[in-house]
């Protein structure tokens, strides 16, 4: 699915990525973790193409593609989902209409029929009483007066709705309560199939206690140091990053 | 035709409407009277002046400008609260593009006698190239002690986050710019508008 080679990364004149390598497979569950400030989050943001990150060296593929050379957009409507961890409000702009433009951007790509608003309706009411979530919280602006919760919440009830291939929660799990924490932990474990892979950054095991991932990378000094099975959070968890 | 300036008075009670020549309005709201006058400027400048001639006069003046190329326009809006218990609001909203330049200055006035007025005004500027400008002078002339005004006004780029969120989630940077911009304006303009609106999207994002 995701094939990192060598990465370099720097915002401004600060390398953040040094030379970091990871792949995830396809229907793979891969937590990232690592220490704060250890380029996790940057990680995120090369993937998702945002334009403060200058990337410097290294490749990036995805299902065989050049990440790197693709627009933002046209990473998210291959498949790519970023999951913020601080998104953004939308004063104005109305969760329905949002997913329903996003939604058909990728339909559009994939060269689809748009969804009519009736379909459209279908599709989200669907999807938000799988995740809890209520018609007012659909109605309001995106992210506008809602709890960080709710807005992580809404992060993915916006990834059940696009059906990404390859979805990059990022730290998902800071801030939020225990109730929070399951029904982002039920959102993952619903959407967890064969085809698609899911990256979970996060800086403590508390996610991880509702998703079981398949595979763990430690982070530091914007490298991967160490790659192995779910035993590793065990041991970050008992022993600390220092070890690593 | 790509420029256009409409305006809209949307409700009038008790006002006298003067307009001296095609960039100018004088309104004067006599007691317990209402104005709510709508503008939208693209290549034309504005000259408002609301005078709230007797008590419980309000007014609201909603205007939004969309400047591209060359234009250079004066947008200038003085509220006088003449009497007491007066309430004003301005809301003022606009895109420049190009080499645009928009000057704008909003003023409130209430003299020490007018007490208990309620005085507010709003501005918000998005420059779209870098060679757009925007200058604003918010003036607040309030000699009354007893009275509520606020004012603010912040110019600048689309916001980057929000642009980046749209853009992580599929949405083409022209069709997120677009979106951003139409929520911006809102329902400052009334549906008359829309399509004069739009059309000039279409043509400047």
């Amino acid at each position: 699915m995701l094939e990192i080679k060598n990465l370099h990364a720097r915002v401004g004149d600060k390398e953040i990525l040094k030379g970091l390598n990871l792949t995830i497979q396809t229907g793979e569950v891969h937590a990232i973790m690592g220490p704060n400030g250890c380029g996790k989050s940057t990680l995120a943001s090369v993937i998702a193409g945002h334009p403060a990150y200058t990337v410097t060296e290294g490749e990036i593929l995805f299902k065989g593609q050049n990440l790197l050379k693709m627009k933002p957009d046209e990473r998210a409507n291959s498949g790519v989902f970023l999951a913020f961890q601080y998104p953004v409000e939308l004063p104005g702009v109305g969760m329905a209409q949002f997913l329903k433009a996003a939604l058909n951007a990728k339909r559009k790509f994939l060269g689809q029929q748009p969804m009519d608003a009736v379909q459209f309706m279908k599709y989200m009411n669907l999807r938000a009483k799988a995740l809890d979530i209520t018609s007012e919280m659909l109605k309001r602006s995106v992210n506008v007066g809602f709890s960080g919760g709710e807005k992580k919440r809404l992060e993915t009830f916006q990834m059940a709705m696009l059906e990404p291939d390859f979805c990059v929660l990022d730290e998902m799990d800071s801030g939020l309560d225990v109730d929070a924490l399951k029904l982002v932990g039920k959102a993952v474990s619903v959407m967890r199939e064969v085809h698609r892979s899911f990256m979970i950054i996060t800086h403590h095991d508390d996610l991880l206690q509702y998703v079981q991932p398949d595979r763990v990378s430690v982070m530091r000094e914007g490298r991967v140091l160490i790659t192995g099975s779910a035993e590793l959070v065990k041991e970050i968890e008992a022993k600390g990053y220092d070890k690593f | 035709m790509t420029n256009f300036n409409p305006f809209l008075i949307a409700e009038k009670l008790n006002t006298d409407v003067k307009n001296p020549n095609s960039e100018s309005w004088v309104f004067e709201v006599q007691k317990d009277g209402f104005l709510c006058a709508d503008f939208l400027q693209t290549d034309a400048s504005l000259d408002v002046l609301v005078v709230l001639n007797g008590e419980n006069a309000k007014c609201h003046i909603n205007c939004a400008y969309l400047v591209n190329k060359n234009n250079k326009i004066n947008i200038n809006i003085k509220v006088l609260h003449k009497v007491k218990n007066t309430l004003s609001k301005q809301q003022i909203k606009g895109l420049i593009t190009d080499s645009g330049y928009v000057n704008f200055i909003g003023t409130i006035e209430i003299p020490e006698y007018a007490q208990k007025c309620n005085g507010l005004q709003n501005h918000r500027g998005i420059l779209l190239s870098p060679k757009a400008t925007v200058s604003a002078t918010p003036q607040l002339e309030i000699w009354a002690d007893d009275v509520q005004c606020a004012h603010g006004s912040a110019v600048g780029p689309l916001d980057q986050n929000q642009l980046f969120y749209l853009l992580a989630r599929g949405l083409p940077e022209q069709e997120a710019k677009r979106l951003l911009l139409r929520s911006f304006l809102g329902d400052l303009m009334p549906k008359d508008f829309d399509e004069l609106i739009s059309n000039w999207m279409d043509k400047n994002v």
